[in-house]
């Protein structure tokens, strides 16, 4: 026993190799292992009568997301939602953030933030349905915006961009305000007491200064609008985005589904990497 | 006004800021000359860092004015205010160069890009800090941050600069050396400083006209030598340097009058109990040693006299040394020096 | 009905894909040589008689077909089939058509809920045996029009006990359509006019509704399967769907989403099941439906036993207990379709059900096209031609939708 623990104490690389051994196991198998099951399957085919999963390599799924049409309009719609998802998320988290962050009482603060999470102890599917009924034609967006001669935009991708934008709006509002909670007081009257007016202040220091946490946020809004697809059934109307595809082929053709599981997996990666440039990956 | 050209740079009248029921300053009344080094020093929480930001706009006051330059600035913002704060962190912005640190004000005020780049070196220069422009604040050591705030706030050319403890996170060594360069950049530039600080060393080194706050008021506003030599109050007695205070029966008995007195340690002499004591312009007392320190130039001795009142004494080792410092504790002492240096004190805490 | 609507919510939602609901061209029952299908299934044989029981069997079933009280108390046929027979009852609930095939495959199963397309794939593959319904004393009052059919025959061997039926109708809003439709047309080339308003089933399978309309509208086609189509057939199909998504407001398979889309006016007119029709209307929605002149498409399912079971005597038991009228009048309450037993008419709770839903209107189900698997040998009979199988049925689906 005495002995085992002076080779480790000897030994940091045992250490760490103990340490890491079971949540390595994980993440290779579990997490890339699926990745990787996921890209190769959608190298293979299936039988049109039975379904059946055919192990034959072909390129024909990767082909077809390029080649098809319909593919290449629905990835870029679901990038579009996700873009549109995103913006507004910091839009309106922003204010809110800043709100609860900066203005707010320190003591209530806390609790500000408990308040802007509650949404997110109700089911996804509660609140989507919720906004259905919202949304409906004379429902209570219809009913606010009669007034000012205008209607509720009704199902369809507008509807889907402001459910979307609902649901993860508070995974948006977390960062940008702790993002905000941390940037000192002096910097924001230094800037003032060096002549900046607060606009200034807010775009020159401030936004700068919460810039990676608006893109940790982003990354959130981001992947979670990639890969949602029964927000868009419940709203969408029509609207079909790469999740529909995914979903209503895995039963069918389960190796075109991956292939097409693979578009959202490559946005990510590289949406990924270019907020890593904004170093807002190291403030996650 | 010491070295001021006569006209005030900034004027305070009837200041209060309360936070919440808590009154931070509590009627402050200053004016501080043009080109004037004037401190604001007091322990924590005696309001001088709130003054500062009332001066600076970052607070607004509950009621009274501030005026600069005899503009009423009172409902003013920070940036509306020819005013600018070296803070007690920096502030440097961490997203910026330095030299984009520097150019900042300048930039905020619309000077060319020609204009930015050449008085941010110029400034750089004036702060030995000749080709670090390119680094981010991070890579900088604390003087060297310093520095950089100073620089910032100085290249807008203010009529007045605000210095929240700016030597407080250095250590001795570097302190002393920034002492002398504040000194020196405030006679170049001729602007007048306001310098908050808890540290009386540096007020008096560094200042023309000291303020001393306790508890949100001025406890009195004088030169170095004045608050020094005559203390207005016991408190003020006590934080500027260390003094022993006579009151009630052991003034009567040492002093021979009423009242409190202040005297500066390094006034006293320590004779032997049984030596010449009975000259008519001295106050003298006798006392046992309670302890003796050994502090090189000089031995701090702590005497209980017999009129019930520790005292203090420094004794320069002029011809004593460790040796004798460690034979004092226990010995029959008589203290006595001249009576001018008993100082009156108002009974005001 | 809450626990009912929850059950058919996940049916509807399991029908997204569509692989599910039954089969098989219908009015065409002369037509029984499965032979001309493209496959003949592997050679098994049927039991000739029953033994003991063996105290437990395994089912795959949609939602709502094999109840045991858990989720209504009031609604429970299992508990008194295993008090009847001593045969223990697990149920695994599948989502669609495929889930069931790749569980049957498993083996571990002895009897399934298939509809049409399952069906069929799983009598190819010699998943499922044929059934003796000798052994089935309740098959005797089985409609005569559910029996040897396409989807549950071939060659003239039953390959299961028809359990129940239903068709997809045309439900409009009387307040908002008018006159009354009594055509697809007014879903098709009649769209435009309730533009944005109109819904229809969000699966691959609904090309045939499309196909069926052209079956009438365009004779040139020469449509005779609405599951047959050539590839001109098809691409005339896929035409008439692209035209008329542009009038569609959004296309429904959660069937509480289309009910709470004509509740609020959001969609006045589009395919529906007899089911949500009923529901809408308790609800005070001012909708009703017709089965169109043309006809319509709709499901037919039938319970299988496993060509592996390890069970078959419970099996047997229970195929005979699901069809028995009682228990056929239950489920086909529960669910809202069609029961396949004629006695169960007389059994159910609403006196009306069986009329309601048609049960025993030949002259309805005449013009029912059940949902069956489009395969490369055209359906129709046709040999001349190849048909477009399934597959590009669920590529050109997206396509439609865009």
């Amino acid at each position: 026993m005495t002995k085992a623990a002076g080779m480790l104490h000897r030994s940091p690389r045992l250490r760490l190799a103990l340490l890491l051994a079971a949540p390595l196991t994980w993440l290779v198998v579990a997490y890339l292992g699926s990745l990787a099951v996921l890209f190769l399957s959608g190298l293979w085919t299936t039988d049109p009568f039975t379904s059946d999963i055919v192990r034959s390599w072909t390129l024909d799924n990767f082909r077809a997301l390029v080649t098809t049409e319909v593919y290449r309009r629905v990835a870029l719609r679901s990038i579009g939602v996700a873009l549109a998802v995103t913006a507004l998320c910091v839009v309106i988290a922003f204010p809110i953030a800043f709100y609860t962050a900066r203005v707010a009482r320190p003591r209530w603060r806390p609790l500000l933030v408990v308040a802007l999470l509650t949404p997110l102890w109700a089911s996804y599917l509660v609140k989507a349905y919720a906004w259905r009924v919202m949304l409906a034609r004379g429902g209570l967006l219809d009913w606010l915006l009669t007034p000012f001669g205008l209607d509720g935009p009704g199902y369809g991708l507008t509807a889907t961009i402001l459910v979307l934008t609902y649901l993860w709006l508070p995974y948006m509002i977390l960062p940008i305000h702790a993002g905000l909670e941390r940037v000192p007081d002096s910097l924001l009257d230094a800037s003032a007491d060096l002549g900046a007016r607060t606009a200034r202040t807010l775009r020159t220091v401030l936004l700068p200064l919460v810039l990676p946490s608006v893109a940790a946020g982003s990354v959130f809004t981001f992947s979670l609008s990639l890969g949602d697809y029964i927000a868009v059934q419940i709203v969408g109307g029509k609207t079909q985005l790469i999740g529909n595809l995914v979903y209503s082929n895995i039963t069918l053709d389960l190796p075109l589904a991956a292939a097409l599981g693979t578009v959202p997996v490559v946005v990510i990666v590289l949406y990924l990497l270019a907020v890593r440039r904004t170093g807002a990956l190291s403030s996650l | 006004m010491a070295t001021g050209n006569g006209t005030t740079a900034i004027t305070l009248r009837g200041l209060r800021k309360s936070f919440g029921d808590v009154p931070a300053v509590d009627g402050v009344e200053l004016d501080v000359a043009e080109g004037e080094f004037f401190s604001l020093l007091g322990p924590s929480g005696s309001g001088k860092t709130t003054v500062l930001r009332l001066i600076a706009g970052f607070e607004t006051p509950t009621s009274g004015t501030v005026t600069l330059a005899g503009e009423d600035v009172t409902r003013r913002a920070p940036f509306e205010r020819d005013v600018t704060t070296v803070f007690q962190d920096y502030a440097l912005f961490p997203h910026m160069t330095v030299e984009q640190n520097i150019a900042y004000g300048l930039k905020v005020r619309g000077a060319s890009r020609r204009e930015q780049a050449e008085r941010a070196r110029a400034a750089l220069a004036s702060v030995r800090l000749e080709g670090f422009g390119a680094r981010r604040p991070s890579r900088l050591s604390g003087g060297q941050r310093q520095r950089v705030a100073l620089a910032r706030a100085l290249v807008v050319r203010p009529r007045v600069l605000l210095l929240d403890e700016p030597l407080g996170a250095l250590d001795l060594k570097l302190r002393e050396q920034m002492q002398t360069e504040l000194k020196e950049l405030q006679r170049d530039a001729g602007i007048t400083f306001v310098l908050v600080t808890h540290d009386q060393a540096e007020a008096l080194a560094l200042s023309d006209r000291v303020a001393v706050l306790n508890a949100g008021r001025v406890e009195q506003v004088g030169t170095p030598g004045e608050l020094y030599e005559s203390p207005a109050s016991a408190f003020v007695a006590s934080f500027v340097g260390t003094s022993n205070t006579l009151t009630g029966r052991a003034a009567e008995l040492i002093v021979g009058k009423p009242g409190t007195f202040g005297v500066r340690p390094e006034k006293i002499r320590v004779l032997d109990a049984d030596g010449e004591h009975d000259r008519a312009d001295h106050s003298a007392v006798h006392g046992t040693v309670a302890d003796a320190v050994y502090l090189g130039d000089s031995t701090r001795v702590v005497v209980d006299t017999d009129a019930g009142v520790r005292f203090v004494v420094v004794r320069q080792n002029l011809d004593t040394t460790a040796a004798d410092a460690l034979a004092l504790p226990g010995s029959r002492v008589l203290l006595h020096w001249h009576r001018r240096h008993n100082v009156p004190l108002s009974q005001a805490t | 009905m809450r626990a009912n609507r929850t059950i058919l919510t996940a049916v509807a939602l399991g029908g997204l894909l569509l692989t599910g609901a039954c089969g098989g061209s219908s009015d065409d029952t002369s037509d029984g040589a499965p032979g001309g299908r493209g496959f003949t299934p592997p050679k098994l044989s049927a039991p000739k008689s029953l033994g003991w029981t063996e105290g437990e069997v395994n089912l795959i079933a949609w939602a709502g077909y094999a109840e045991d009280g858990s989720n209504d108390p009031k609604v429970d046929w299992v508990t008194p089939f295993e008090k009847q027979t001593g045969c223990q009852v697990s149920t695994k609930v599948a989502g669609t058509s495929d889930e069931m095939v790749n569980l049957m495959k498993t083996g571990q199963y002895d009897a399934v809920s298939a509809s049409g397309d399952a069906s069929l794939r799983l009598i190819a593959s010699g998943d499922a045996a044929p059934v003796n319904t000798g052994l089935v004393p309740n098959y005797r009052d089985v409609f005569p029009g559910l029996k040897m059919q396409p989807w549950n025959s071939v060659k003239k061997v039953a390959y299961g006990i028809p359990h129940g039926r239903g068709a997809n109708l045309l439900m409009y809003r009387t307040d908002k359509v008018s006159p009354a439709p009594d055509s697809w047309k007014a879903v098709f080339d009649d769209a435009s006019r309730h533009k944005g308003r109109v819904t229809a089933y969000d699966s691959p399978i609904y090309l045939a509704d499309a196909a069926l309309y052209l079956m009438k509208t365009r004779p040139d086609l020469g449509i005779k399967d609405p599951y047959a189509l050539d590839q001109k057939q098809f691409d005339a199909s896929v035409a008439l769907l692209k035209k008329q998504n542009g009038n569609v407001g959004e296309y429904w398979s959660d069937y509480l989403k289309e009910i709470s889309a004509f509740k609020s006016g959001d969609s006045v007119i589009g395919t529906s099941w007899q089911v949500i029709v009923n529901t809408a209307q308790a609800e005070k929605a001012p909708v009703k439906a017709v089965l169109p002149k043309e006809g319509a498409t709709g499901w037919s399912d039938t319970w299988m036993v496993s060509a592996k079971a390890k069970h078959p005597n419970c099996a047997y038991k229970w195929l005979d207990w699901i069809v028995s009228p009682k228990v056929n009048a239950q489920v086909a309450e529960y669910f809202g379709e069609a029961p396949a037993n004629a006695k169960a008419c007389a059994e159910t709770a609403a006196k009306n059900h069986c009329t309601v839903f048609h049960a025993d209107d030949a002259a309805y189900w005449k013009q029912v096209h059940f949902w069956t698997t489009p395969i490369p040998q055209c359906l129709d009979g046709r040999t001349d031609v190849k048909c477009v199988p399934y597959a590009k049925w669920v590529q050109a689906w997206t396509e439609i939708k865009g």
